[in-house]
């Protein structure tokens, strides 16, 4: 426990010194929820009734953001070549670097989200559940980036095939996101069940996307 | 939190390792980069791979190490396959050392001495054997291209694994990093370790034989 624990500080720290922290991804999703309302009109029904879905999505952009650097700096280092050789199992290995790198990363996406929400004209209350939703998401979201960056590491133009890869495989996290937060906003009470969705979409890939970014990335090693 | 000043602990042997290779064939695509090789490396040896660019030196380090997987033949470590036994018997250092710029070395060493399971307390003796130990506290991004290889020695010395795979290990050190190459290899071999280095520069390693990947 204690090597799982010092590779998901490393990460953290990691993503803090050389990664600029948490600053990229909020300011990307800052930047496009502010920009969304512009192109979408200023109707403020209109803007509440999207605001799950443009929030959730601005969020799974954020994620794929920094997505090549998660696995393609350790390529180019040789670090990849390293871990392959210590005795720790290549899939716990996995998990808690995508882990470590989400929690120094990703932090203020829910709470972006609540604010966003209520500037999108969403009641407090729904605001909250998207938030939540939002951080429900996360892993799901991290892990599915972590696996299509492990795919594309080493890759010119990596980037086109990690949205290419996991773009498709975060739908149904969206769909269920977005979902809490406009269940919410409508007062229907499957709000609950779409949060529920969310958090068993993201402990089912916690349980099974480590075991395929460690083949990803055994197989970039050759 | 400082580092233990214990002088460098005396190293246990090994237990005895052999390493077999039989009929090994690798290609990459529609090239074949080698086939019919033959090793058998036993404690206390080390074999220098040479031979010109694209020979296959770099490849057959990384068959060895399980990074590639061979056409056919066989590499075991005591019977063992390779895939099996890599993690514990197998150090590598490649062509880049695996730092980070912005970690410095005692942060690198930590972590890497955590990720094997060894004691924190031998890294200050091995860096201070590789004469780095005034830059233990320097980011890694800092440091030249010949003290980040001394950083990747010391690395695979804090793994305390018996089979080391050098690929170009002397390639950025000066005149004094690579007395402290060869003086880190004489003490592993005594200590019943191996070591395959590919290199492009005659290393004077008393007792290693040579492989002319060339000739493969």
């Amino acid at each position: 426990m204690r090597v799982y624990s010092a590779i998901f500080a490393r990460e953290a720290r990691l993503a803090w010194a050389g990664g600029g922290g948490a600053a990229g991804p909020a300011a990307f999703f800052l930047a496009a929820i502010t920009l969304a309302p512009l192109a979408i009109g200023p109707s403020g029904d209109l803007l509440a009734a999207v605001a799950p879905g443009i929030l959730a999505f601005a969020a799974l952009l954020s994620v794929l953001q920094s997505a090549e650097r998660l696995f393609g700096d350790d390529f180019s280092d040789g670090t990849l070549d390293l871990y392959a050789l210590t005795p720790v199992s290549l899939a716990g290995l996995s998990l808690a670097k995508v882990m470590g790198q989400a929690s120094a990363t990703l932090w203020p996406l829910p709470l972006i989200g609540i604010v966003g929400g209520l500037m999108y004209g969403l009641p407090p209350g729904a605001s909250l559940v998207l938030g939540a939703a939002l951080l429900a998401a996360i892993p799901a979201l991290a892990l599915t980036a972590g696996f299509a960056g492990a795919l594309a590491a080493g890759i010119k133009r990596g980037g086109l095939l990690i949205a290419l890869i996991a773009t498709p495989m975060m739908v149904p996290v969206l769909i269920f996101a977005a979902g809490a937060g406009r269940s919410a906003f409508d007062g229907d009470e499957r709000a609950v069940a779409n949060l529920l969705l969310t958090l068993a979409i993201s402990l089912g890939t916690t349980a099974l996307m480590p075991f395929g970014i460690a083949a990803a990335v055994r197989g970039r090693l050759g | 939190m400082m580092l233990e000043e214990n002088p460098r602990p005396v190293a246990t042997a090994f237990a005895p390792l052999r390493l077999e290779v039989t009929d090994l064939a690798v290609s990459r695509g529609e090239t074949v980069l080698m086939r019919g090789v033959q090793l058998s490396l036993g404690a206390g040896e080390a074999l220098l791979l040479t031979g010109r660019n694209g020979a296959g030196k770099t490849s057959l380090l990384r068959a060895l190490a399980g990074f590639i997987q061979p056409d056919s033949g066989m590499i075991r470590l005591n019977n063992v396959p390779t895939s099996d036994a890599a993690q514990e018997q197998i150090a590598w250092l490649g062509h880049t050392d695996g730092l980070k710029p912005g970690e410095t070395v005692r942060m690198a060493m930590r972590f890497w001495a955590d990720l094997h399971g060894q004691s924190r307390k031998a890294i200050l003796p091995v860096l201070r054997a590789l004469e780095i130990e005034h830059l233990i506290d320097r980011p890694a991004g800092r440091l030249s291209r010949g003290q980040q290889r001394r950083c990747g020695l010391a690395r695979i010395e804090l793994a305390n694994r018996p089979l080391w795979l050098l690929d170009e290990p002397a390639g950025p050190l000066d005149g004094e990093g690579r007395a402290c190459l060869a003086a880190l290899v004489a003490a592993h071999l005594a200590r019943g370790g191996l070591v395959i280095a590919a290199t492009h520069q005659p290393l004077d390693w008393p007792g290693a034989r040579h492989l002319d990947m060339a000739a493969l």
